[in-house]
C-alpha cells in the first residue's frame, strides 16, 4: 500500500525511471536476440548441409577467405571413412558492385551443379536447380527484395547468369542469398581449382573425431570442424557477444543511475515521513525494506516492459538491417533480462535505502 | 507500591558539542494513568524532555525508566516506541498520500499486526475519534482538526501505556483545540494510559493531575 502510493506520488519521475530500466533491458534482449539468432542460423545452415565435417583453411580469419587447393581436395577424398566430399565456396558481394544500391550485400554460395550439397535447394523450388555454368538460383527473400523472377539475368563477377529457380530456406541469410556454379566464383576471384571449404559426408558408424585426426595430421594447414560447432570454431564471432554485452551494459548503467537518482530524491523529499515512520516504531530494517522494494518494483515493471520492447525492437531491427539476420529468443535470455532488471533496482535503491534507514527519527522529524 | 509509568533520573541533554544545554538534570516520577501537563516558553526544553521519554532520542547523561525498565539498557527502542508510546505531534505528521485508515495502520505494520486485524482496529479507533465518515479520505483532504484526530487514533493504534502530546492544539483554532483535547482525554480514560502534554496554553492544563513548569532545561 505504502510502496505503491509512494511510487504513484511522483508519477512522471517513476515513469521515467521505469523507462530507463525498460530501455536498458530492451537493448539487452534485442541485441542478444539478434546476435544469438545470427550465430544459431549459421550453425543451422551448416547442419542443414547433411555433412558431418566442414574442412576450412586454418589460416583464414573467416570462411570467406578460406582456400583449399586441388591437391588438398584430392587428399581429403582419399581419407578412409569419407563417403562423399562436396566442395563449397562462399562470398559476399556488395549491393553497389551489383549495381543495386538499395541492397547492402548479397551472399553468394558456390556449388557444383548436380552435387549432393545443392540437392537440398530442390525442395519446394520454383523453377529448377541450375545445370549449366551460366545459370543460377536465388533465395525467395532475395528474389522478393531484388524483384527478380525466373528468366531474369544477374551480373555476378563479370558474368551474366540466368535465374532458373527460386528456392526456399528457413535459414534467413540463405533465403536472402543466391547460389551460383562454383566455377563462377573460382574464375571471378582467380582461385584456379581451389575452393573455399569442403563438406565431408562420413560412412555409417565412422567417428568424426578419427577422421578429423587423420585430416589434421596429414594436412596441418586445414582444420576439420563438426558442422554444428561452426560458430564455436570461429571464435571471432564471440566479438558479437562482447559488442552486444558492452552496448547492453552501457544502457543498463544508465537505467541503474535513473533508479539511484529517483530513490535518492524520494528519500530526500520524504525525510520527515521517514522520521514519522521511525517515531511510530518502524525499525531501520523496515525502512530499508520499503525503499528497496520501491526500487525493485520500478525495475521489475521496467524489466517486464523491456522484455516486450526488446523482442519487438529486435524484429524491427532485423527488418531494417541488412538481410539475412535472424533472431533467437530463449527463456534464459528473458530470465537474464529480468535478473539484471532486479539487480539494477536492488543496487540502485540500496544506497538511498541505507541512507534512509540511518536517519535519526528526531533529526528526520525536524527536517524542513 | 508499583513502579511509576515514567521515571527520569538527572536527565541531561546537550547539543552541538555541549554548547547548548536543553535539559539540565531533570528528575521526575510520573504515576501510571496520570495526566501531566508541562508548560513553559519556547526553547525551555519541553519537547526535548518528551523526545527522551518517548525513546525518540537518547540523553547525554541520566536515565529514563518506562514502566520500571531503563531505556539505556533497552536493545530495541523501535519496539518501545511501537508498543509502549503513542505520539501526537503538533503538526500531526501524517503520511500525505495515505488515507486516514492507512495512516492509523502504520504503527500496527511496525509490529506485524495482520492486515485484516489492523484495518478493523483502525476503523474502530477512527470511529472513536469521530471520523467514521472520513475513513478513506486522503490526509491532504482533511481539515487541521481532522488530521490531528487521525494522529490521535494513530497514537492509540498499538494500545500504548504512555501518550505523549507535543503542542497538540498548537496548529488549530481554540474550538477545535477543545475538541482535540476532549478526544485525547476520552482515549486516556478508556485505555488508562499515562498522558504527558507539552503546551503553552494554560487552558489545556485544566484537569491535569499535575502541572510542571520547564524553564532553562529544569522542571519546577
Amino acid at each position: 500500500m505504502l510502496i505503491l502510493k509512494n511510487l504513484m506520488r511522483r508519477r512522471m519521475r517513476t515513469i521515467l525511471s521505469v523507462l530507463g530500466i525498460a530501455i536498458g533491458i530492451a537493448a539487452i534482449v534485442a541485441f542478444n536476440a539478434v546476435g544469438r539468432g545470427f550465430k544459431e542460423s549459421l550453425d543451422r545452415y551448416m547442419r542443414s548441409s547433411g555433412a558431418q565435417i566442414l574442412v576450412v583453411n586454418r589460416s583464414a580469419m573467416a570462411p570467406e577467405y578460406s582456400t583449399i587447393t586441388q591437391e588438398e581436395q584430392d587428399a581429403l577424398r582419399a581419407i578412409p571413412g569419407i563417403e562423399h566430399m562436396s566442395p563449397g565456396t562462399f562470398m559476399i558481394i556488395s549491393g553497389r558492385v551489383l549495381k543495386r544500391p538499395t541492397l547492402k550485400f548479397l551472399t553468394v554460395f558456390g556449388r557444383l551443379p548436380g552435387d549432393r550439397l545443392i540437392g537440398k535447394f530442390g525442395k519446394g523450388i520454383s523453377g529448377r536447380l541450375f545445370q549449366a555454368e551460366d545459370e543460377m538460383i536465388v533465395g525467395a527473400e532475395a528474389a522478393r527484395d531484388l524483384q527478380l523472377k525466373i528468366g531474369d539475368t544477374m551480373e555476378i563477377l563479370n558474368r551474366t547468369l540466368k535465374i532458373v529457380g527460386v528456392y526456399q530456406s528457413d535459414v534467413k541469410f540463405e533465403a536472402a542469398g543466391s547460389v551460383v556454379p562454383t566455377s563462377v566464383i573460382q574464375e571471378g576471384r582467380k582461385m584456379g581449382n581451389s575452393v573455399g571449404m569442403c563438406f565431408l559426408f562420413l560412412k555409417d558408424g565412422v567417428d568424426w573425431k578419427t577422421v578429423r585426426t587423420q585430416i589434421e595430421e596429414k594436412m596441418p594447414a586445414l582444420a576439420a570442424i563438426q558442422t554444428g560447432e561452426f560458430t564455436t570454431y570461429y571464435n571471432q564471432l564471440d566479438y558479437i557477444d562482447w559488442f552486444v554485452w558492452i552496448v547492453s551494459l552501457i544502457s543498463v548503467v544508465v537505467g541503474g543511475l535513473g533508479v539511484l537518482n529517483t530513490m535518492l530524491m524520494t528519500v530526500s523529499e520524504r525525510t520527515r515521513e521517514i522520521g514519522t515512520l521511525r517515531a511510530v516504531g518502524w525499525s531501520r530494517g523496515q525502512v530499508l525494506q520499503m525503499i528497496l522494494t520501491e526500487g525493485v518494483v520500478i525495475s521489475l515493471i521496467g524489466g517486464g516492459i523491456g522484455l516486450f520492447v526488446g523482442a519487438f525492437g529486435a524484429e524491427i531491427l532485423i527488418h531494417w538491417a541488412p538481410k539475412g539476420l535472424d533472431t533467437r529468443y530463449t527463456l534464459l535470455l528473458f530470465a537474464q533480462g529480468l535478473a539484471i532488471a532486479l539487480a539494477l533496482g536492488f543496487f540502485g535503491a540500496l544506497y538511498p535505502a541505507v541512507q534512509a534507514s540511518r536517519l535519526s527519527p528526531i533529526e528526520a522529524l525536524k527536517y524542513e | 507500591m508499583s513502579e511509576p509509568a515514567v521515571r527520569t533520573v538527572n536527565l541531561v541533554k546537550r547539543y552541538d558539542g555541549a554548547a547548548i544545554t536543553a535539559l539540565a538534570g531533570v528528575s521526575v516520577d510520573i504515576d501510571r494513568g496520570h495526566y501531566l501537563c508541562i508548560m513553559g516558553p519556547s526553547g525551555s526544553g519541553k519537547s526535548t524532555f518528551l523526545n527522551l521519554v518517548g525513546a525518540l532520542d537518547t540523553p547525554t547523561s541520566g536515565e529514563v525508566h518506562l514502566n520500571g525498565r531503563s531505556l539505556a539498557t533497552e536493545r530495541n527502542l523501535d519496539a518501545v516506541r511501537a508498543r509502549e508510546v503513542g505520539f501526537v505531534f503538533q503538526l500531526h505528521n501524517l503520511i500525505p498520500t495515505l488515507t486516514s485508515v492507512e495512516n492509523v495502520e502504520i504503527p500496527m505494520m511496525a509490529v506485524g499486526v495482520p492486515r485484516a486485524q489492523r484495518r478493523a482496529r483502525a476503523v474502530d479507533l477512527l470511529t472513536q475519534v469521530g471520523l467514521s465518515h472520513r475513513l478513506h479520505s486522503v490526509a491532504t483532504r482533511l481539515s487541521g482538526g481532522e488530521r490531528q484526530r487521525v494522529s490521535i487514533a494513530r497514537a492509540l493504534a498499538n494500545n500504548p501505556s504512555l501518550i505523549l502530546a507535543d503542542e497538540p492544539t498548537g496548529d488549530v483554532d481554540s474550538k477545535t483545540g477543545e475538541q482535540i483535547m476532549a478526544c485525547i482525554h476520552d482515549a486516556r480514560k478508556k485505555t488508562g494510559a499515562t498522558l504527558i502534554v507539552v503546551t503553552h496554553n494554560p487552558e489545556i492544563s485544566l484537569g491535569a493531575d499535575r502541572i510542571l513548569h520547564m524553564r532553562d532545561g529544569v522542571l519546577h
